[in-house]
């Protein structure tokens, strides 16, 4: 009976969590009050106040429209953030704002050259809004079953039975739409509409005729009523899509050599400049709208002279994203060249950049940050732990403290000893620094500590056969 | 008075001056479609044909990109088929629309996309039209004939399938009829059921008669293009 209901939790489990737990996926927005004020601990994100305010403004203009080929530099120390304040202004935007993350040596392909690699890197970072007629599957789902083929690791197979008022049909589901489907948490008495093109789904509400299935429903319960007629309707849909799947869509190749043509690689400027000319041709007639998104490149410093120079150009378009780059090199020299500069970033580009700083954080800050963490990677952790744990993240890195609290809890769970202190694992080589003059002095009592016995022996060797 | 006479012209063959009119519109009626912009479209539609065995196939190009492909019979001078193409708003090559005929199998799906299909036993509809029919075909439909309930409507333009155990549900437009602005009658529609298949059959008017006929022999003009492209026969 135990075992039934275990296996039952871990079902609910499975189905609730399907993202994987990454480095940054308990960040949930910048973290701000309406006012753009940050908080102190908010949506993840602990401390770096000043950046968050900064990133803060940045959202605020990318949101209005009137920040476009404008340039944001993170800098600051390993482990500060930046990366966190990139991915929390990403969630901030919301999913209609195209945001592309990218880190980079990632243009660095014998595929692509690396000015293509960026090209496409910013147009997946604008997004259009485009009306166009589609395929929509429209109704109240009657059941949704889900099924896992005989023998272990079988495709999943599932079947989803809709009405409407005046039909009803059986839909066969793949498992990108089994995952979805649980996802959205669609169950039986919904009314979903699914693009068929794209497999999005919507939920519409819960049906009229579902509205006694349980005493107590959610406030933000909708009920709205069967729709009727057939489930599958044309009807015109707002659709957001990046220009470099349009590019795609258009390189394509056709035939039975789609087949063999998997990626795109290079795309043919000429349609490039086609598209272009179209899209602005929908603007003008109103059929499309621009959302510039934004392009986030992590290690700024591994891109090379050509690229900065290409970014330069690629800035002064008239549909450039916010390019937000993160580095935490000081002056260095900039790749591909022999010059030293700020960041590894050359002049005339940090020019045009606003810089945002990150600064280390407190200890009160660690210790937040890990507690988050804790919570997000479902380890319970005993406030001794905690406080041993900062002292780690102070003595080396945050990094090296976050990726310690999983393998220290599965230690603990094959021990089955959930407060023991566990200090074989957490123990660590000490990585703070010594002053050069400590350094000096403690080398001199070490030779000295060394040469005072024998020295002292031969200084009194002659004295050696005395005593007989 | 002679005068009076002429102005005034007995007026006593009213009856047959309505059959005139009525007479009149019946020509003009019959002839009509060659003023719809159906078969001015098709007119203009820079068209190539091809003959294979039994079949002339002929591709159709329109003004506004979309494509369109039919296939006669040449002996019996009826279209097996037609499909249509219409170019994706965003670009790229869409799928073939089958409109008459049996469907065109996908050699390539899209597995990226057909994620969600209807399950193998629903209801398939497939068309068919023979010299004098327009027909419908339902498979999959079990359910006897006293279920459904067919209808036309003129104000969608389709035939409406209802049954009564609200089991299924479609609306069938009717391309032929609203490209030449002609009405749906209840009178033409017949329906009959076998083999889990309801067969819906919807007499053609005779304009559309008329109209395949004189198109059938419009195409005789464009010529089939000689060198048939070699299908690899292997395959």
């Amino acid at each position: 009976m135990a075992s039934i209901a275990a296996a039952q939790v871990q079902e609910v489990r499975s189905i609730t969590r399907i993202e994987r737990i990454g480095a940054h996926s308990h960040i949930r927005g910048l973290g701000l009050d309406d006012s753009l004020e940050p908080r102190a601990v908010s949506q993840g994100m602990v401390g770096q106040k000043m950046a968050r305010k900064a990133a803060g403004v940045v959202l605020q203009m990318i949101r209005e429209g009137k920040i476009a080929g404008r340039a944001v530099l993170l800098a600051g120390q390993p482990g500060t953030g930046k990366t966190a304040i990139a991915m929390g202004l990403a969630q901030a935007l919301g999913p209609d704002t195209p945001f592309t993350s990218m880190a980079g040596s990632e243009i660095y392909s014998l595929e692509m050259s690396k000015t293509e690699a960026l090209t496409q890197a910013i147009r997946k970072s604008i997004g259009i809004r485009i009306k166009e007629e589609s395929e929509i599957i429209e109704g109240e789902v009657v059941e949704v079953v889900v099924e896992r083929a005989a023998g272990g690791g079988g495709a999943r197979v599932g079947r989803l039975t809709l009405k409407t008022t005046d039909m009803e049909t059986n839909y066969d589901m793949g498992a990108k739409m089994i995952d979805s489907l649980l996802k959205e948490k669609v169950q039986a008495g919904d009314v979903i509409t699914i693009d068929k093109a794209t497999g999005k789904i919507n939920k519409l509400g819960r049906s009229f005729a579902r509205a006694r299935d349980y005493d107590a429903t959610g406030q933000q319960a909708r009920f709205v009523q069967c729709p009727e007629g057939e489930l599958q309707k044309r009807k015109e849909v707002v659709h957001t899509v990046t220009l470099h799947e349009v590019d795609v869509i258009n390189s394509r190749t056709h035939g039975f050599l789609a087949l063999f043509s998997g990626d795109t690689g290079e795309i043919k400027s000429e349609i490039r400049e086609q598209i272009n000319s179209k899209v602005a041709e929908w603007r003008e007639e109103g059929k499309a709208e621009m959302i510039p998104g934004v392009l986030f490149i992590d290690e700024a410093h591994m891109l090379d002279i050509e690229c900065f120079s290409f970014l330069n150009r690629a800035l002064e378009s008239e549909t450039a994203p916010v390019v937000i780059m993160a580095t935490n090199r000081g002056i260095t020299r900039i790749r591909g060249t022999n010059y030293k500069s700020p960041h590894g970033i050359p002049l005339d580009l940090l020019d045009r950049m606003i810089i945002v700083p990150t600064t280390p954080y407190s200890h009160q800050e660690l210790k937040e940050i890990l507690n988050i963490r804790c919570e997000e990677e479902d380890c319970q952790m005993s406030s001794d732990a905690l406080t041993v744990l900062t002292r780690v993240a102070t003595e080396t890195s945050l990094r090296y403290a976050i990726q310690l609290i999983t393998t220290a809890s599965l230690v603990a769970k094959r021990r089955k000893a959930t407060e023991q202190r566990n200090m074989s694992v957490v123990s660590t080589p000490a990585r703070n620094k010594i002053t050069k003059g400590e350094t000096i002095f403690l080398a001199s009592v070490m030779v000295l500590s060394w040469t005072a016995i024998p020295t002292w022996v031969l200084l009194n060797i002659k004295n050696y056969r005395d005593r007989e | 008075m002679k005068r009076k006479s002429c102005l005034v012209e007995p007026f006593e063959e009213k009856d047959d001056i309505e059959k005139k009119i009525r007479e009149l519109n019946k020509k003009n009626n019959l002839t009509m479609y060659k003023n719809s912009i159906w078969y001015r479209s098709l007119l203009a539609a820079e068209k190539s044909c091809l003959k294979e065995d039994k079949t002339k196939k002929v591709h159709y190009k329109f003004d506004d990109d979309s494509e369109m492909v039919e296939e006669y019979n040449v002996d019996t001078q009826v279209l097996l088929r037609r499909a249509w193409r219409v170019k994706n708003k965003i670009g790229g090559e869409a799928k073939w629309n089958v409109e008459v005929g049996d469907p065109i199998h996908d050699a390539n799906p899209h597995i990226d996309i057909a994620d969600i299909t209807e399950a193998k036993d629903q209801p398939v509809l497939t068309r068919r039209n023979t010299r004098v029919n327009l027909e419908w075909r339902i498979r999959n439909l079990p359910y006897p004939i006293e279920t459904y309930s067919i209808s036309a409507n003129n104000d969608d333009k389709c035939i409406i399938i209802r049954t009564i155990n609200k089991k299924y549900f479609k609306k069938l437009s009717v391309p032929e009829l609203t490209r030449l602005n002609l009405p749906l009658e209840q009178a033409n529609i017949q329906s009959n059921h076998h083999f889990n298949t309801l067969i819906i059959l919807y007499k053609k008017p005779q304009q559309l008669l008329d109209m395949e006929k004189e198109w059938f022999q419009e195409l005789a003009k464009v010529k089939p293009v000689k060198d048939i492209p070699d299908e690899c026969k292997a395959q």
